[in-house]
C-alpha cells in the first residue's frame, strides 16, 4: 500500500503544534519482527495528532518511523534493560507485535502513556462533539433564560452568530486564495459516526454517555442550530405579539362605546 | 521511513465516514482515470481497485487543501507540492459538494481548532472550561496557545 510520504514527512517537519515530545528507548519500530531484547536504542518521539514520529535526533529531518494511533491500547511494560519505564503500543490487528518504548522516568513514563492513549482520531472527535453539544445547551438555556424578554435573548444570540470567528481554514493551513472559506465544523460531519467509537479506550468512554445527542443528531450544526434557536424565539415572540393584539383588542372593545 | 502498514491496513477496514466508486487520477498518470472505491476513514482517505480487498493507497489528509474543479470534480493537493494533485470525478455536483465538505473537516488540524473553538465559546456563555469538568484541560493538545491563527 502507497502512502503520500512526502506530504507525511512535511506535516512531520511543519510548525503545527506538536502534542507531546521527548526521547524514548525503542527495540524496533513498525515492521521488526524480532523479540526486543538489548539495550535498544534511544530516539527522538514527537507526537503529532494521531501519529507518532521518530526521529534519529532532536534536530532529525527525516523521520525514521511512523506509527498511526488508530484502534490501539497502550499499556505499562516491562523493558528488557533494568531502570527503564517502559510501555507498549498494542494494536488489535491479526499479526501485529505492540510496540515497546520506555523513558527516561516514571513521569515521563506517565506523560508518555497519557498523551498516546488519547491520540486518536475518534477521540479528538468524540471530545469536539460533546463540545457541540455543551454549547448548544449552554446557548439554549441562555435562550430559555431570556425567553421572558425575548428582545435580550434575540440579540445575544444574533451577536454570537459564529460565522465570523473561523475563516481560511482548510485542513489546519490557511488559504488565502480559496474563494470558499470553510465555517464552522457543521452540518456536513459525515455519516460514520460508529466508526468513532472502534477505537475508544479509556477516557473516551466517560464521555459517550453525555456525548450522544440529546435533542437530535441534526441539531448538532450552528446553522441548524441557529434556526433551532430563532424557532423558539420566533415562537415566543409571535405568543407575545398575540398577547400584545388581545390586549389592545381588549383594549379597544372596552373602549368602544 | 517506516511506518505500521498492517494497523493502516486494518483501520482502512474499519467503518467508513464516507465511501463511493469514484474516477480518479494520480499526480502522475495524466488523463487516465482509473474507477475506484475511496474510502474516508478518520484522517486517512484510503483508495482501492473495484475488485480487491486491499487498498492500493493511503492519503494522509493533513495539510491538504480540497478544490473545486470542472464537471463534478474535486482534487486534493498537500501544502509541500500544491502542483501535485489527486484528482476525483464525482457522479453528481451534489456528490462532489458532500466529499469536499467530508474531506476538509477530516483533518486533526481541524478538529483541533474546533475544539478550541468550541471550549473558548461555552467559556464565554457559561463562564466555564468545559474540559476542566471533563479533567483534560491541561493537556496541550487542547490549548489555545496551540491555536496559531
Amino acid at each position: 500500500m502507497k502512502l503520500n510520504e512526502r506530504s507525511v514527512t512535511h506535516y512531520a517537519l511543519s510548525d503545527s503544534p506538536a502534542d507531546h515530545t521527548g526521547f524514548l528507548r525503542t527495540w524496533g519500530g513498525p515492521g521488526t519482527l524480532s523479540t526486543p531484547s538489548g539495550p535498544g536504542r534511544r530516539c527522538w518521539f514527537v507526537l503529532k495528532g494521531n501519529l507518532l514520529f521518530s526521529f534519529e535526533s532532536r534536530e532529525g529531518r527525516a523521520p525514521l518511523s511512523l506509527v498511526v494511533l488508530e484502534g490501539c491500547t497502550v499499556e505499562l511494560a516491562e523493558a528488557p534493560v533494568p531502570e527503564e519505564f517502559a510501555f507498549t503500543i498494542r494494536f488489535d490487528a491479526p499479526g501485529v507485535r505492540p510496540y515497546l518504548l520506555a523513558a527516561d522516568g516514571p513521569a515521563a513514563q506517565e506523560a508518555w502513556v497519557k498523551a498516546l492513549s488519547r491520540a486518536s482520531f475518534g477521540y479528538m472527535r468524540l471530545v469536539v462533539r460533546e463540545l457541540e453539544n455543551q454549547l448548544r445547551d449552554a446557548r439554549q438555556s441562555l435562550a430559555l433564560h431570556h425567553g421572558s424578554l425575548w428582545k435580550a435573548g434575540a440579540s445575544r444570540c444574533k451577536s454570537q452568530a459564529p460565522n465570523h470567528c473561523f475563516r481560511g481554514l482548510e485542513n489546519g493551513h490557511s488559504a488565502p486564495n480559496d474563494s470558499n472559506p470553510v465555517g464552522l465544523p457543521d452540518c456536513s460531519r459525515p455519516s460514520g459516526w460508529a466508526s468513532a467509537e472502534w477505537d475508544l479506550q479509556g477516557p473516551a468512554n466517560l464521555l459517550l454517555g453525555r456525548g450522544q445527542s440529546p435533542v437530535s443528531p441534526e441539531t448538532s450544526c450552528f446553522s441548524t442550530l441557529h434556526n433551532w434557536y430563532g424557532q423558539e424565539i420566533m415562537e415566543l415572540r409571535r405568543g407575545w405579539l398575540q398577547r400584545a393584539q388581545r390586549g389592545t383588542l381588549e383594549l379597544e372593545n372596552k373602549n368602544r362605546p | 521511513m517506516r511506518y505500521n502498514e498492517k494497523e493502516l491496513l486494518a483501520l482502512s477496514r474499519q467503518p467508513a465516514d464516507l465511501a463511493a466508486e469514484l474516477g480518479m487520477r494520480a499526480p502522475k498518470k495524466g488523463n487516465v482515470v482509473k474507477r475506484r472505491l475511496v474510502k474516508l476513514v478518520a484522517n486517512f482517505l484510503f483508495y482501492f481497485r473495484t475488485d480487491e480487498a486491499e487498498p492500493i493507497g493511503a492519503l494522509l489528509l493533513e495539510h491538504c487543501r480540497v478544490t473545486k474543479e470542472e464537471s463534478s470534480g474535486f482534487s486534493i493537493s498537500f501544502l509541500e507540492d500544491t502542483e501535485r494533485k489527486y484528482r476525483f470525478e464525482c457522479w453528481s455536483e451534489e456528490q462532489c459538494q458532500e466529499w469536499m465538505a467530508a474531506l476538509r473537516r477530516a483533518s486533526y488540524e481541524f478538529m483541533r481548532r474546533s475544539l478550541v473553538f468550541y471550549r473558548n465559546e461555552i467559556q464565554k456563555v457559561t463562564g466555564k472550561d468545559p474540559l476542566e469538568q471533563l479533567g483534560i484541560s491541561e493537556e496541550a493538545r487542547f490549548q489555545l496557545s496551540s491555536l496559531k491563527a
